[in-house]
């Protein structure tokens, strides 16, 4: 049986990646004016610049398919962190990328989470 | 001190730990921690570095390809996300891999490992 917080992180990454690969824009409901992304080495800060970031990826449809989830409590304030790895597969390309992405998310206090720490890196084959 | 260069030294310090002396882990969990090695659970130190002694190798080396970090809250904690490669002794090809670190800082002003979450990147 699985664990609550594996069933949360799973559920989670579900609702993101689907919001991602169907309306980029509706991420933002997402994050917080403290959250920080780092993807692929850059840090932003903040609804607006994560925001701008990722509706300015040099593609307009993507798929994400996602190969293993794991998640674990953070032991403070409810927080959970998430350790995602799968592919991106970009229309027109050939080859899909591979991926990792970990998340560490924050009750919002309304039933959800909201994502307070997010960091993105291809992986290179 | 500086978060990014706290995150190197952690990282440097945890992988040459891994390599030269494995056992030596123990004092970077307590008995808190949490370990999700290729999706197995393990919980506490003593259980996290029976597990790491016994992966079936003797001899590795971790070649670390990025390291990236943010702060985890007002606790001052640091969330680190690691890549990179892992070669084991008598195989031709180094395996590829992914690891996050949630760090805590301790009384000494040192810092020790609260989540840890494993996983090799098959191509």
């Amino acid at each position: 049986m699985e664990e609550q917080v594996e069933m949360v992180g799973k559920a989670f990454v579900d609702h993101y990646y689907h919001l991602f690969d169907n309306n980029r824009t509706a991420l933002l409901s997402l994050y917080q004016p403290t959250s920080m992304l780092t993807f692929e080495g850059q840090r932003i800060h903040g609804v607006d610049g994560i925001s701008a970031k990722l509706n300015q990826l040099p593609f307009d449809q993507c798929c994400h398919v996602i190969s293993t989830v794991d998640s674990q409590v953070s032991a403070f304030a409810g927080g959970i962190v998430v350790f995602v790895s799968g592919s991106l597969q970009l229309q027109g390309e050939e080859h899909p990328l591979r991926f990792s992405q970990m998340f560490h998310l924050i009750p919002t206090g309304q039933g959800s989470y909201f994502v307070q720490n997010d960091m993105f890196r291809l992986n290179y084959g | 001190m500086d978060p990014d260069a706290v995150a190197k030294a952690f990282v440097e310090h945890y992988y040459s730990t891994f390599d030269a002396n494995r056992a030596g882990l123990a004092n970077l969990y307590q008995d808190g921690s949490m370990l999700t090695f290729e999706g197995q659970k393990i919980m506490g130190s003593q259980n996290i570095v029976a597990k790491l002694t016994s992966l079936p190798f003797q001899q590795c080396q971790h070649a670390i390809t990025t390291v990236d970090c943010q702060p985890s809250g007002p606790a001052g904690g640091m969330l680190v996300f690691v890549s990179g490669n892992l070669q084991l002794a008598g195989e031709q090809h180094a395996l590829k891999f992914s690891q996050m670190f949630h760090l805590m800082p301790t009384p000494q002003g040192s810092f020790y490992v609260l989540n840890d979450i494993f996983r090799l990147n098959y191509a």
